[in-house]
């Protein structure tokens, strides 16, 4: 292929530009290097934090730069572009060779050949040629494969390959890198990201775009019935700080119908329609109230509260409630809540009501009791939601680069000749030769073995 | 607790270890860099002891989890991985020079794991995950093959520098050849990109799983990428022409501090979505 006329054409300097591992080896490294950037200038914050962060003009060069959201910039782009260009190039211009070389492997063993080969030897035999043809045969059918006979002149060729397949294992990865961008087009394109907070047991049938400044119908509607969290205990089995546990219940709506109800939790999301839903994050949806009963001293149920803290309720023909105080754990006996209560007439009295104990305030004897019920917190549950038509391509290249990997540094392409031609002594002139295209130290060893195993052969 | 003592133990294998294959490089005694084989191999069994123990203690807590979630433990873990692979290249290349290269790396890690809180604290809701197991080990075993890599391209180029000067003096000339050395980093480097290439991909599946996106540019998941860039750019200076040698075996070493920042660094120096690897 040294054609003089065509290494000078531009085309072809192009090309060969395209194709050198020197551009890929010079693209692989500025790629890492251009990526640390991005690791120590936090990316897409608010421009108020860059504006503390850096002097004026060091905030100019690095917006001219794009350096705030620089793997989205145009020149980041253009690197992948560029490193996408050379994968495919150095694909389009070795796999058709290599493919040639599989498809028309030499199967006979030539003197130009066998110079270039690694590992020969040679020896000597008495007997017929083409019994000892039949027995190399049958050895190399043992360790390699059966070989392929070439009958040419006087001479007999044999050829054995193995691993043919290691040849490809670079082009299953380099591949792979470009299935695994298409995924991620077509994710991009396709699909959507979003967020979305919902209050317990409301429903929504939108969400809203990361940055918060659009928002994406969905055709159906989610509702969370209730949003839970729940903490470790430690060995005496009281409750930690450390959260155990961030779950939400649930419910798809289509026309107002529930076709799917899911409790969904961290690491185990919601998925609907190729729309998938993840737990995210939680926050409380309003003041916390205390649930307070009043009940008769028979026990019978008058009404039941909700106290807001400060916020007295009037209960009519008695008094006045107002939530005071609470303790989660008052002189061990639990929870309870601190009353004041307010009668026309009389001074304000405050009590502690136990959870734990609901008729404690029956001792008082008065017309009403009150017992406390425990706390009452609404909840708002934090979902991330997500649309990725290309995922799957993007695991389908994942797998692809994992075996392409094993095959390019596991396997190796072994080769194997014998050609056997009569002496002018009128013995038989044996020629072994063998090579591997990766992993040499092993295969010569390999190649020692099949020769003194070759040797041994008797007739 | 048991198995914080057993670590404490194999801290000190650790250190005798390297003390004695030092000691055998610099005094040609083959018997001390035998000893540290033996050491080697004792520091295998107690650190393997140590991290079932770590696990069973985890379930007695009734937190039962694998024993790879905080620094401690990935410290530990990665020293674990590291011995076992430095005792295969050993025994497969019957060359106990590597040691003085490689087991001070696992020492040091050991001791920076004893400076660290060594208590077992349950998981936070984000690890509560199936993907923890083949993630964490997929990368410690990358990391592993990368340290033993770095330590032996750091041979390749004392022995490359003395083979060019002809010269033949010191300890270098026990290593094997510039050849053998070469071969073996990239024989390294061929276990270590296959695991760490499993290990960003379980990630960005894991990622995929919790939070909806298998790649948002956090800091850990680029610092990943640039370790793997190195290693990608490694794989093809070695079959060029003027890159391979000592470009490669720079590259190498530079894989390896790469990994040390994604491991460490961004923990420890930056901020992002891995937060719980760094307490």
């Amino acid at each position: 292929m040294a054609d003089d006329k065509r290494d000078t054409s531009t085309m072809d300097k192009v090309w060969n530009f395209f194709t050198s591992l020197k551009l890929a080896i010079t693209v692989l490294i500025i790629m890492a290097v251009a990526s640390i950037f991005g690791t120590i200038i936090e990316q897409n914050q608010p421009i108020e934090k860059y504006r503390q962060v850096y002097e004026d003009w060091a905030y100019h060069l690095l917006d001219r730069l794009n350096m705030f959201d620089m793997y989205h910039s145009w020149w980041f782009l253009l690197l992948l572009v560029l490193f996408t260009i050379n994968l495919a190039c150095c694909t389009l211009d070795r796999l058709p060779r290599v493919l040639k070389v599989v498809r028309n492997p030499k199967t006979t063993l030539d003197e130009n050949l066998e110079k270039t080969l690694g590992q020969v030897d040679r020896w000597k035999k008495k007997g017929s040629l083409d019994a000892w043809a039949d027995k190399y045969a049958e050895a190399m059918g043992k360790t390699i494969g059966k070989p392929r006979v070439t009958k040419n002149g006087d001479a007999v060729h044999l050829y054995a390959e193995k691993g043919v397949v290691s040849r490809f294992g670079v082009y299953v990865t380099h591949t792979s890198i470009i299935i695994i961008f298409i995924g991620a087009i077509v994710g991009n394109v396709l699909g959507f990201k979003g967020f979305v907070n919902i209050l317990e047991g409301q429903s929504i049938r939108q969400v809203s775009t990361p940055r918060g400044d659009r928002s994406i119908d969905l055709d159906f509607a989610v509702r969370c019935n209730k949003f839970t969290l729940t903490y470790y205990t430690d060995e005496h089995g009281h409750q930690t700080q450390q959260p155990k546990e961030y779950a939400s219940d649930l419910s798809v709506l289509e026309n107002g119908r529930e076709v799917l109800r899911k409790k969904i939790v961290v690491n185990d999301p919601l998925q609907y329609k190729g729309i998938w839903f993840y737990q995210s994050s939680y926050g409380q949806a309003g003041a916390a109230s205390a649930k307070v009963a009043i009940r008769e001293p028979g026990g019978a149920l008058v009404t039941g509260l909700s106290l807001f803290a400060g916020q007295p309720v009037e209960i009519p023909g008695y008094g006045r409630i107002t939530g005071t105080d609470y303790q989660p754990n008052y002189q061990g006996l639990g929870p309870a809540l601190l009353v004041t209560l307010e009668k026309a007439g009389q001074p304000p009295s405050q009590l502690w009501l136990l959870e734990s104990r609901p008729d404690f305030d029956r001792q008082r004897k008065d017309r009403y009791y009150l017992s406390f019920g425990g706390l009452s917190q609404a909840f708002y549950t934090g979902l991330q939601v997500a649309k990725d038509p290309g995922v799957n391509v993007v695991w389908v290249g994942c797998t692809l680069m994992v075996i392409g990997l094993l095959i390019a540094f596991f396997m190796s392409h072994q080769r194997l000749w014998v050609r056997l031609s009569p002496s002018a002594d009128g013995r038989v002139d044996v020629v072994l030769a063998g090579s591997a295209s990766k992993n040499r130290l092993a295969f010569e060893k390999k190649f020692e073995k099949i020769q003194s195993d070759m040797k041994a052969v008797a007739i | 607790m048991l198995n914080v003592r057993l670590f404490d133990l194999t801290t000190l294998l650790f250190g005798a270890a390297s003390v004695n294959y030092v000691a055998a490089l610099y005094g040609k005694k083959d018997t001390l860099a035998r000893v540290g084989t033996w050491l080697c191999v004792i520091a295998a069994v107690v650190s393997t002891a140590a991290i079932g123990v770590r696990w069973a203690e985890s379930y007695k807590m009734g937190i039962g989890r694998i024993p790879v979630t905080n620094l401690y433990e990935s410290l530990v873990f990665f020293a674990w991985a590291l011995n076992f692979f430095y005792l295969f290249v050993e025994w497969k290349y019957r060359n106990r020079a590597f040691g003085a290269f490689v087991m001070p790396i696992a020492f040091l890690t050991m001791l920076f794991a004893f400076t660290n809180d060594s208590s077992i604290q349950p998981l936070v809701p984000a690890l509560q995950s199936y993907w923890l197991h083949a993630h964490v080990i997929t990368c410690f075993v990358g990391y592993a093959a990368f340290a033993v890599s770095a330590g032996v391209a750091v041979m390749y180029l004392l022995k490359a520098r003395q083979e060019e000067a002809k010269t033949d003096a010191g300890v270098v000339r026990l290593f094997p050849s510039s050849k053998a050395l070469d071969d073996l980093v990239y024989k390294a480097i061929i276990w270590g990109f296959p695991f760490l290439t499993a290990g960003i991909i379980t990630g960005a599946a894991w990622a995929n799983y919790a939070w909806g996106t298998y790649w948002s540019w956090d800091p850990k998941e680029t610092w990943s990428l640039i370790v793997w860039l190195v290693y990608a750019a490694f794989l093809h200076a070695r079959i060029t022409r003027g890159w391979h040698g000592k470009r490669a075996a720079i590259l190498s070493i530079a894989g390896f501090l790469a990994t040390i920042m994604c491991y460490l660094g961004v923990n420890l120096v930056l901020s992002g979505l891995h937060s719980y690897g760094g307490s």
